[in-house]
């Protein structure tokens, strides 16, 4: 038992440096694992890759919330969450963030075995109608822009980014497991940071209050639910959940959106591992090299839920103290200065996973990701990147879309 | 810089961008990469290779598995999985040249290209050899070849030998138990292109089949 809480441990530790370091992600490191393991059914090592991946989805909140700098699942909350940091309320964004992935991991896992039984079928109902949700979604998304100028400008962000994601991801030109990075990082990263270096603004001093996020149960229970329709089912990510979640609950507002977003991330991780028991395929990479070290069986699954549940206590409790860190420290930067540092960072890093195309796509993304700010639209619509190719999957025309482009 | 420039700006680098990246993904889509410089580096990339089936090993659960080797030399694992394999309308078989597209994958330390849809396997079949042909040079080497059965008998524990000739000349073929499912139907009479290894058995040149994929009836190997 302790030697199973040690190796939990190291993986709250490596969840840790995974989710502060900007681009550094679970998957980087779960091949070794899976080597390490070698097939010998280590439950310890499935439990460090839990571990490590809950932990990531708290922690990463950090560097998306105090530097603009987001990773898979994180990049929605970019803004709410920057918008509460120019506020001086960065270390209450994370607050409301912990109360959503505590809110959501607790109530995915009390709920998980009703979840499966339900959603599993439920998903045969809704995947051959999937395109036709999704695109209600957008048009949902784009409608409420109201003025004509904004619709238009909301759709040619949308299309730039999905023609862009189409590309990206299925033109055959970067890695499947490296491909959304200089894509996300690009139209919710790179565009935050270049305002912030243009107008030379300054982090104003962060306050550290003590007062507890309130009134939260409808975006952290919808948003468990639509982390457990994510979980299960291929190609929806958590931006996707949390829309559909605040379409589903009515839930407006920058807590309500964080709390929401925050709740579908820690139920998708939960909910991706329980997928290796229910439908027996992992929906995350983490999830996938645990499916290739254990066979999960119901008492596996149960050993992974309580993994996830303490490695999530010990993360929250983690998250809180390094944002209080943060807080303090940040004013004390030069805000610019960091920023230009981070963005260089970014860069590197796209450069070192994904070469010089990433580059190009990076700049591409980049470019298209600053269009909303200065035509006053929602982010979420260069969430094109990822929803047009799902729309075009579910409606199962995808292929030859990518043959029209000669790209198939 | 007013906000009307910005707009401009990013709309410009937007377009530039996104006809450069099109512009990459046409140039990768057409490319055909050696096998043999297929490695980890590779991993989770989408490629296109080209070469021939040396090997097809099936397993109980309808995936298929192709041993691909191409003039780099390189040989490379293509797994085609049951969802994929029962939607092909192309027969596979031993020796047959493919075109695969699918993303590099690794399983077992051991590196698979994995197509994820039948537009993804173009084939190209190739003639089989007359039994003429078959000489001891060719022993430990797959062949495919084309006869007329003319006996079959049930061995052992379930093996199946079969005779085939062709103008006069004849091969034994030997279907060991463990793929004797799925094969088709084969009668005496019945013209059939069979791919395998060939071995001496009991200083007899005989043909010995790997996989139940491995046997067309002539009517199935000229789909």
């Amino acid at each position: 038992m302790i030697v199973l809480i040690l190796w939990i441990l190291a993986g709250v530790l490596l969840g840790v440096i995974t989710g502060m370091i900007p681009g550094l992600h679970v998957n980087n490191l779960t091949p070794a694992f899976v080597i390490l393991a070698g097939g010998s059914g280590s439950v310890e090592i499935a439990s460090l890759i839990v571990a490590m991946s809950i932990t990531n989805v708290f922690v990463s909140y950090i560097p998306s919330t105090y530097l603009g700098v987001p990773e898979e699942g994180t990049e929605l909350s970019v803004l709410p969450a920057h918008r509460l940091l120019l506020d001086g309320r960065g270390h209450y964004a994370i607050k409301l963030v912990v109360f959503g992935c505590l809110g959501g991991l607790l109530v995915s896992a009390a709920f998980l075995f009703p979840f499966l039984m339900i959603v599993e079928p439920a998903y045969g109902l809704i995947k051959p109608n999937m395109h036709w949700l999704l695109l209600f979604v957008v048009i949902v998304m784009i409608a409420i822009e109201r003025s004509p100028s904004k619709i238009v400008w909301s759709c040619v962000i949308f299309v730039l980014s999905g023609f862009l994601g189409l590309v990206a991801l299925d033109g055959g030109i970067l890695k499947s497991e490296t491909a959304l990075m200089p894509l996300l990082s690009g139209l919710f990263g790179a565009s935050v940071l270049l305002p912030s270096i243009a107008s030379n603004c300054q982090l104003p001093e962060q306050k550290i209050d003590d007062r507890e996020p309130d009134g939260l149960k409808k975006p952290i229970l919808t948003g468990a639910f639509a982390g457990a329709v994510t979980g299960i089912i291929p190609g929806i990510g958590p931006s996707q959940g949390t829309v559909l979640a605040q379409l589903v609950s009515g839930c407006k507002g920058t807590e309500d959106f964080l709390a929401a977003v925050s709740s579908v991330n820690t139920s998708k991780a939960l909910f991706s591992f329980a997928a290796l028991y229910a439908i027996g395929r992992g929906r995350s990479g983490a999830a996938v090299a645990v499916g290739q070290i254990l066979e999960i069986g119901s008492r596996e699954l149960i050993i992974m839920v309580g993994v996830s549940l303490f490695a999530g206590g010990i993360a929250g409790l983690l998250t809180l103290k390094l944002s209080k860190i943060m807080a303090r420290e940040m004013s004390k930067l030069p805000y610019r200065g960091l920023c230009a540092a981070v963005l260089v960072f970014i860069t590197f890093l796209v450069f070192f996973y994904s070469g010089f195309v990433g580059l190009l796509v990076f700049a591409t993304a980049t470019s298209i990701g600053v269009l909303p700010a200065v035509v006053q639209v929602k982010r979420t619509h260069a969430m094109g990147v990822i929803l047009l190719p799902c729309i075009l999957f579910f409606a199962g025309v995808k292929e030859s879309t990518l043959s029209m482009f000669g790209l198939a | 810089m007013g906000n009307g420039k910005i707009v401009r700006l990013s709309l410009i680098s937007s377009l530039a961008g996104l006809a450069a990246v099109y512009a990459t993904a046409l140039s990768t889509s057409q490319r055909i990469t050696p096998i043999a410089k297929i490695d980890n580096s590779f991993i989770g990339a989408r490629v296109i290779i080209s070469g021939q089936i040396i090997d097809v090993q099936s397993s109980g659960n309808k995936h298929m598995f192709l041993k691909i080797k191409d003039d780099s030399g390189g040989i490379i694992t293509v797994p085609i999985f049951s969802n994929l394999a029962s939607k092909l309308t192309l027969t596979i078989g031993l020796l047959d040249y493919v075109e695969i597209r699918g993303n590099v994958s690794v399983y077992q330390n051991e590196l698979e290209v994995i197509p994820s849809k039948p537009e993804d396997i173009k084939i190209v079949h190739t003639a089989p050899a007359s039994i003429s042909e078959i000489k001891e040079e060719n022993l430990g080497k797959p062949v495919k070849v084309y006869g007329i059965v003319s006996s079959r008998e049930i061995i052992g524990a379930g093996n199946i030998i079969l005779n085939i000739g062709e103008n006069g000349r004849k091969l034994k073929v030997f279907i060991p138990s463990k793929i004797v499912e799925g094969i088709p139907e084969v009668h005496v009479g019945d013209e059939v292109v069979i791919g395998g290894w060939l071995q001496l058995y009991n200083n007899e040149i005989e043909l010995k089949v790997t996989s139940h994929l491995c046997i067309q009836k002539l009517e199935t190997f000229l789909k």
